[in-house]
């Protein structure tokens, strides 16, 4: 049995409307699950479900066989880190990473150990004695963190951790996040926006659409191995076009008057349906000599340099695509209005149809 | 370098002068009581009247009542309005309002003519008075609690207590009242300067206190009450100056909790 199951959880808030339906998930202890997906899709409110803020209008979440399905937040022993950080102002670093020991009525011994141990996990020891309007936002958010950790909570919820910080801080401090949960063994779910964080630092990602869960599964999958057409448009670039289609048996299809082919042959289509289909950006790059696999002719529309990584927006026919290629001060880039043939493997084409891959 | 700005500084003077000549001369007159030369005998005389400290007691306990009463009210309900009912608000805010709209004196008949005859006789008891400052002071006790409120996040605090565990009892007694200290003294001294000035309540309500006893000595004798004047500007002052020295250094405090 899994350590925590939310299983069939849905709710809604006084209407008919659902903010989450039908949730349903395991995980495993000391697994760490990210909740990804845009705003108002219902991620912060299974998140708050699970922490007891939110009562669930359906469903149970069992945690390490014990339903705390309407335990109050008090009781449940769940640590969360806020996206404000929520740090209590009129206390110091140790006052506030202590706090949940001193309403336990720990020994004073006790909680000083624990809080100088948690302190020197999150690299301020040397700390304890500032007040939170002393710390810059990524300190606060590792006190924070810290204080979540102090009572070896069965569950750390962590919702949005990192918006409120800027690029560079977000970066170092996941992976901070992350090593600290490992280091731990801790069960974690991570709500974020974010897909790079989530897909950098979950176990597995849960993305959600409109109140339900649209796929399940670790990064690669999730990236590589999108079954709808949501989570192929929210994670990472795609270029979807409508394509016919040609031979199902052989996966062959015509792209705005160009034949291309799929890994696999299509199941639930037959001859001259219309289907979408899906490229990855980085999954195309310009013909070399003596590849195979599909060719496409294009007309280069833009270049753009995103640091390490060039996109370059091509034309076919009325479709417009966008590739990726490794930025090197070496790289020989057409111009633009150039016609350029462009290659990408069978295994590149994800054909979507409105309930998941063909 | 900023322009001198004349017209500012005449307007300021203006208002200065207003505000201060008039209190320079109550205390200018208190001070004639011999005839001829300036002396401090109109204080003595005040301050040497049992009566005086009787009254002054009496205000000070009602004040130190009302305080305790206020605070247990408008707290809580300031604080769960926020984290769990903010549509109310509004009302709420209308509600403590009403001290502005309907006089003192309405109300205290109104209590009277309520609680002045059986089932519930409670003219002969002090819970009226109280209950009165009590309401009275409600548009500058939860104003400044509510301020105070405004000025953290009350829901993440609550909810990051709670997740530690924590009861209600010690989320309002180590979290939200010390994040609330200043609010709390700026509406505990301007409710202590009202119930100690109050006049309607007390009177009407035949009970002992500082306002009647001014109003008293006031019909009776000429320089004693400007010499009472004089002390209760300066126990206003003084309130204002510790509200100042004890909520000083928190600014940057409420600044990080209103970080969001």
């Amino acid at each position: 049995m899994a350590y925590l199951t939310i299983n069939g959880v849905g709710k809604t808030f006084g209407s008919q409307h659902w903010a989450v339906r039908d949730f349903n998930l395991e995980i495993e202890r000391g697994e760490l699950v990210s909740f990804l997906g845009p705003s108002g899709c219902g991620k912060t409110t299974t998140l708050r479900m699970v922490a007891g803020f939110e009562t669930p209008t359906t469903g149970t979440i069992v945690v390490d066989g014990e339903d705390i399905t309407n335990q109050p937040p008090n009781q449940r022993n769940v640590g969360m880190v806020f996206q404000s950080y929520a740090l209590f102002p009129n206390m110091t670093v140790a006052d506030n990473v202590g706090f949940g020991m001193m309403v336990a009525h720990k020994p004073k011994d006790e909680i000083q150990k624990r809080v100088s141990e948690l302190l020197d996990i999150i690299h301020m020891a040397g700390f304890g004695n500032r007040f939170p309007h002393q710390l810059s936002g990524g300190q606060q958010q590792r006190v924070a963190l810290a204080r979540a950790l102090a009572l070896s909570p069965r569950v750390l919820l962590l919702d949005e951790p990192l918006s409120a910080l800027d690029a560079k801080i977000r970066v170092s401090l996941r992976a901070e996040i992350r090593s600290i949960q490992q280091q731990l063994g801790i069960t974690a779910i991570y709500v974020t926006h974010d897909q790079e964080e989530a897909l950098s630092l979950s176990d597995r990602v849960v993305v959600m659409n409109a109140g339900r869960m649209e796929q399940v599964g670790a990064p690669f999958e999730i990236y590589n191995f999108p079954t709808t057409e949501f989570v192929a448009q929210f994670v990472g670039t795609l270029n979807t076009v409508s394509a016919d289609v040609v031979d199902p048996k052989e996966g062959i299809l015509r792209l705005e008057g160009q034949q291309i082919q799929t890994l696999e042959s299509l199941d639930g289509v037959k001859a001259n349906d219309k289907v979408l289909t899906a490229i990855r950006p980085e999954r195309i790059s310009f013909l070399a000599d003596g590849e195979k696999a599909n060719l496409m002719e294009g007309v280069i529309q833009s270049i753009t340099f995103l640091g390490s990584i060039v996109r370059i927006q091509f034309q076919v026919g009325n479709a417009e695509f966008h590739m990726d290629t490794f930025n090197n001060p070496q790289l020989d880039l057409p111009k633009i209005g150039d016609k350029v043939q462009v290659t990408f493997s069978r295994r590149a084409v994800l054909v979507l149809t409105s309930g998941g891959t063909a | 370098m900023r322009k001198f700005n004349v017209w500012a500084w005449f307007i300021f003077l203006v208002g200065v002068l207003y505000f201060f000549i008039p209190l320079f001369s109550v205390f200018e007159f208190s001070m004639r009581m011999l005839k001829g030369r300036y002396t401090f005998e109109a204080y003595r005389v005040a301050f040497s009247d049992p009566a005086f400290y009787e009254h002054f007691g009496f205000s000070l306990l009602w004040a130190a009542i009302t305080l305790v009463v206020s605070l247990l009210l408008v707290v809580p309900t300031a604080y769960w309005v926020h984290w769990r009912l903010p549509k109310i608000r509004p009302a709420v805010e209308f509600v403590t309002l009403m001290p502005f709209v309907v006089p003192a004196v309405v109300l205290v008949f109104g209590l009277i003519r309520l609680y002045g005859s059986p089932p519930l006789t409670l003219t002969t008891t002090p819970i009226l008075l109280i209950a009165g400052y009590v309401v009275l002071s409600l548009p500058y006790m939860y104003r400044a609690v509510d301020t105070g409120l405004r000025a953290i996040d009350v829901r993440t605090l609550t909810e990051a207590a709670l997740s530690m565990g924590a009861g209600w009892g010690t989320i309002l007694g180590r979290v939200i009242f010390p994040n609330l200290r200043t609010a709390i003294l700026s509406g505990v001294f301007l409710t202590f300067a009202i119930v100690m000035g109050e006049f309607t309540f007390a009177s009407l309500l035949v009970w002992p206190a500082f306002g009647p006893y001014m109003e008293e000595i006031g019909a009776m004798r000429a320089y004693t009450p400007q010499a009472l004047s004089v002390v209760s500007f300066l126990l206003t002052w003084a309130s204002i100056g510790l509200l100042q020295w004890v909520g000083r250094g928190t600014a940057a405090e409420s600044q990080v909790a209103g970080a969001r």
